[in-house]
């Protein structure tokens, strides 16, 4: 067989299917290029070679068995760390998760798995996700494949590095605020933060439930496209009662042509401080590219977007808090011995168990959250919102898709940016798309290096929701990192 | 209004972290430039904006059917207690909730 | 719309609760109550109590309730839902106590189950007020289908606040909450004891401090359980996890299509149409179960057996799990026309509980019916007055009660010549001669 970094998820499993390969052999490959990148590259925090062999086998025997395929069959995958599944642990790159093991298997990797993929094991991310670097993992850091001295982006840091050093064909990943989109650009592969609601969060580690969302990262589109199929083929989720229906075919449109598209843009965003000259001039190179096949370029306001920071930092760690207050030592994760009251217990086993950012997230939200500070910031955050929603829908009456940066600048070096608070700021392009529940494909324009699928113009259409009429694709462009 | 290291204290102690001197002084410094980062969310007039609490903004009334689910999904007693730190028999164990110390009134 | 209310506590597995926040789906609801009697003269005005009060309305001032003419008030209430907590057991420590406990075992089966809290305003005046309000609402959950309301199995639970207020004052003193209580008596003796000791401690000039307080009903009394210092903090936020739930006016239409003829309903038609005695209305009108064994049994039996009917159901019925309506009915019937006695027709009842015996054929084959004829019995009368002289002189003397004596004697007599007796027609025709 060919190296499985020079196959699309579809010719692999294409390949399985006709037997020109085995599932095994795919996974073996997988697991080789794992052992012998990965030493450099720590995408993994765990390889799950048994679990992925076993998978593997079961593929084989089913097409022996003269069973039909699913569409990912013997496909690689890879899984954020906060994500459960059965015979791994579930660390969320935490001391507090440090041997958690997974009690059930979340939604969203059973999809994978029924689709026929193999699963090579657990990526590594920022601590519960807190983070744009990968670099508040408590285990180790995560290097960019590009250039290892720089930083992956994150917080699906790990699982962006294992697509783009060519480890796995296909990786799932979470974007609260940009976790998907940023790493995804800082690494140079295709990532996509569905429509809130289009893929279950049952048994993904919860962040920040209002802005939580799943989806997959590939080599290129068309990967990308047949993973939201695996993942909203089967319907809503009953275990999680935001998930939607989500009834698009991602792969239907995949090849229509972008001419008379309408393409927005937000001059107001492209004169952002601290947007870098070169993601600038990648952008601009990107609406161009699109202008040449006949789209059209729209200029288009956000007048709002400014304020999404505010939102955000306000939402999300209040959200966080919650969601992370189960974490107390008593019926899982780290627990402090010997303590002689409850209260003790707890209170150490969250400060030794949480790294510096998770224990800064929840501090500021259980602050926010408390009675008579909720009034002044919560609420009018929600407020904030609902302007940020009807910015996009407004916007999204003049065009059929926005570009955006997914970051302001390309990928930093490690350490670089070490104020907490500057860290959020770069957040600035994704977040506001959390806050208004919207999807965004993050798309590689160029990736002139070894083992990468090159720019392929494409459409993506995402999921359609029944009862909201904002429909379109925002198909993502930027350059590399490095 | 800054907060105070105390106020950061009290808030501490009831998001259950407990924190040492040096990080209290951190914590301190990180939640005041935090707490500048959201303040433009107050300077909005907001008069007769309605929340979204929710970005599915019409999603309402969503129930499961009144059946038991008799699907695999139980957690099994030994599974929901393997990841525990302590536990006895088939319960959870957690240290003394009040101490030992408060007698009767 | 669905709220977390945060509390770092093992007994929820999230630190949070799931719970409803300003908007819960009943609010300003009523529940009424009849204080019939001596708990309508024992309605001082000067304490009140409360069951299952949250925080939301602490030291809410008590709201003026209507007295209606018939004795009976209108409560308000306000129910939400919420999710159920863990059960705890406190290990080492006095009676299952939490202070004196050295560990606490947790179990989450029950954790995360949905129930509805209900909350009334600080109204309810005396325990006995309380313990009604109780029995008022298991009857009603029962009879809506929505629960078997059993404290001891745990599916309905209760919490009792308790605040005093002088005399001719207006505020609520601090409140105490207390836990533990477990049936209705211990709802009841628990609050006596609480009003007792606040009383106690306010006239010795002391301060009530507001805390949680644990009833031991082997040693009659509370002990502190939990002290709140400050006003807890819960940090209620709207749950990003759940939608909202919009009660339409359809859904509710619906629900009140299904709502079934409820125990006050029931009882004022029973005293109506079917003139029942109306303490035997109320008491089959509580129970669904015992209403249905009723309403089979009296249909079809005279309208004159009708209230025998509910006689039975209320008196001798229970301890007969087994038996038919049609049995009630028959027996209703034997004693409507006196045919039996009361003592004779529990024995029937104990005999065909478990059987399809009918109750009339039972009392024909063993020859218990009675005679209902005075010239059937006066020969017997006329014996046993001449045998007795001495009773017949201390009646006469004044003691009334020797009476039943000579019923007794009746009785004999009757049976050892073979006739059917009948006491109650024996006594009256005893005191017409005696008294004549």
């Amino acid at each position: 067989m060919a190296n499985i970094d020079e196959l699309t998820a579809a010719q692999v499993a294409a390949g399985v299917a006709a037997g020109d390969f085995s599932a095994v052999e795919v996974a073996k490959a997988s697991l080789d290029a794992i052992s012998k990148r990965d030493g450099e590259v720590q995408a993994f925090l765990q390889v799950s070679a048994d679990l992925a062999l076993a998978a593997a086998e079961k593929t084989d025997q089913r097409r022996a068995a003269g069973e039909k395929l699913g569409p990912l069959a013997g496909v690689p995958v890879a899984f954020k760390d906060n994500m459960h599944l059965l015979g791994t642990r579930t660390t969320c790159a935490s001391k507090m998760l440090a041997n958690y093991e997974s009690e059930f298997t979340a939604t969203c990797v059973q999809r994978m798995l029924d689709a026929g993929a193999t699963p090579m094991g657990k990526a590594n991310m920022d601590e519960f996700a807190f983070g744009s670097s990968t670099e508040s993992s408590a285990f180790h850091r995560t290097n960019n494949p590009w250039d290892t001295e720089r930083v992956p982006g994150g917080s699906s840091g790990g699982s962006a590095a294992a697509v783009a050093a060519g480890e796995v064909t296909v990786a799932l990943g979470s974007d609260t605020g940009g976790s998907i989109r940023q790493p995804a650009s800082l690494c140079g592969v295709v990532g996509m933060k569905p429509t809130y609601g289009a893929v279950s969060r049952y048994g993904v580690v919860a962040f920040g439930s209002s802005l939580d969302q799943v989806g997959p990262f590939g080599r290129n589109v068309a990967d990308v496209a047949l993973a939201m199929n695996a993942l909203t083929g089967a319907g809503r989720d009953p275990y999680d009662s935001t998930s939607q229906d989500c009834p698009v075919d991602f792969l239907e449109h995949l090849e229509d042509p972008v001419e008379g598209r309408r393409v927005g843009v937000v001059p107001q965003l492209m004169e952002a401080e601290g947007l870098t000259p070169e993601m600038r001039r990648a952008i601009e190179g990107a609406c161009r590219m699109l202008t040449d096949q006949g789209a059209e370029l729209v200029e288009v306001e956000l007048p709002n977007i400014a304020s999404a920071i505010a939102a955000y930092y306000v939402i999300a760690p209040c959200e966080a808090f919650s969601n992370l207050a189960r974490f107390d030592g008593v019926r899982y994760g780290y627990q402090e011995p010997g303590c002689a009251t409850l209260a003790e217990q707890s209170s150490l086993s969250r400060a030794h168990g949480f790294g510096e950012e998770a224990k800064r997230r929840q501090m500021l939200g259980a602050y926010l959250l408390s009675s008579g500070v909720y009034d002044k910031y919560y609420y009018p955050a929600q407020q904030v919102r609902t302007l940020i929603t009807n910015d996009y829908k407004r916007a999204y009456e003049k065009c059929d898709v926005i570009v955006l940066p997914a970051s302001p600048r390309t990928a930093f070096r490690f350490g670089e940016i070490s104020d907490p608070t500057q860290m959020y700021a770069s957040d600035l392009f994704t977040i506001s798309n959390n806050i208004a529940g919207n999807d965004w494909a993050s798309r590689v324009r160029a990736a002139p290096g070894t083992g990468l699928q090159g720019p392929e113009p494409a459409h993506l259409r995402p999921c359609r929701r029944a009862r909201r009429r904002r429909h379109h694709a925002r198909a993502r462009l930027c350059r590399e990192g490095g | 209004m800054a907060l105070t290291k105390q106020d950061v204290a009290g808030i501490a102690d009831y998001a259950r972290i407990a924190l040492t001197p040096e990080e209290l002084d951190e914590m301190t410094t990180y939640m005041n430039n935090a707490v500048d980062l959201v303040e433009p969310i107050r300077e909005y007039d907001l008069e007769g904006v309605e929340p979204t609490f929710h970005p599915i903004g019409d999603l309402s009334n969503v129930m499961g059917e009144d059946v038991v689910d008799d699907s695999e999904r139980h957690l099994p007693i030994d599974v929901a207690l393997s990841n525990a730190g302590a536990s006895r028999d088939r319960y959870f164990r957690v240290p003394s909730i009040l101490g030992t110390d408060e007698g009767d009134r | 719309m669905f709220y977390r209310k945060h509390y770092f506590y093992p007994d929820m597995a999230k630190n949070f609760q799931t719970t409803q926040g300003p908007v819960a789906f009943c609010m300003y609801g009523h529940l009424d109550l009849e204080v019939a009697g001596e708990g309508a003269a024992e309605r001082p005005d000067h304490v009140a109590t409360g069951t299952d009060v949250v925080a939301a309305h602490d030291q809410a001032a008590p709201v003026v309730v209507d007295k209606a003419a018939d004795g009976s008030y209108t409560v308000p209430i306000r129910i939400l839902m919420e999710e159920d907590a863990a059960k705890m057991v406190h290990v080492g420590g006095e009676e299952g106590r939490i202070a004196s406990a050295t560990e606490s075992l947790i179990d989450y089966n029950r954790c995360g189950t949905p129930l509805i809290e209900l909350v009334t305003e600080p109204d309810l005046r005396t325990p006995e007020e309380a313990r009604l309000f109780m029995e008022k609402l298991q009857q009603t959950f029962r009879t809506l289908g929505i629960s078997d309301c059993s404290l001891e199995m745990g599916s309905m639970r209760c919490d009792g606040n308790v605040s005093l207020r002088r005399r001719g004052t207006t505020k609520l003193g601090t409140k105490t909450e207390l836990k533990n209580i477990n049936s209705f008596k211990s709802l009841h003796d628990g609050l006596e004891y609480e009003i007792c000791r606040q009383a106690e401690v306010l006239e010795e000039g002391g301060v009530i401090y507001q805390e949680t307080r644990h009833w031991e009903p082997s040693r009659k009394r509370t002990v502190v359980m939990r002290v709140k210092e400050t006003a807890d903090d819960y940090r209620l936020f709207p749950d990003p996890d759940l939608a909202p739930f919009d009660l339409t006016d359809e859904f509710i239409d619906e629900a009140r299509a299904r709502i079934p003829e409820l125990p006050d309903a029931k009882r004022d038609r029973y005293v109506a149409e079917l003139g029942l005695k109306r303490k035997d209305a109320v008491q089959i009108a509580g129970d669904p179960d015992v209403a249905r064994i009723f309403e089979a049994a009296a249909d079809g039996a005279g309208e004159k057996v009708v209230p025998t009917v509910a006689n039975v159901v209320v008196n001798l019925l229970p301890g007969h799990d087994a038996v038919t309506p049609a049995q009630v009915r028959g027996l209703a019937g034997l004693l409507a026309e006196d045919a039996i006695t009361f003592a004779q027709a529990r024995e029937v009842l104990d005999a065909v509980n478990g059987t399809d015996e009918d109750p009339v054929r039972f009392v024909d084959e063993r020859g218990w019916r009675q005679a209902t004829s005075t010239d059937e019995l006066a020969p017997i009368v006329d014996e046993v007055l001449g045998r007795c002289t001495a009773q017949v002189e201390q009646y006469k003397g004044g003691n009334k009660k020797v009476v039943g004596f000579l019923v007794g004697q009746c009785m004999k007599a009757a049976k050892a010549s073979g006739a059917a007796g009948n006491p109650k027609l024996f006594n009256k025709m005893l005191t017409e001669r005696l008294e004549g």
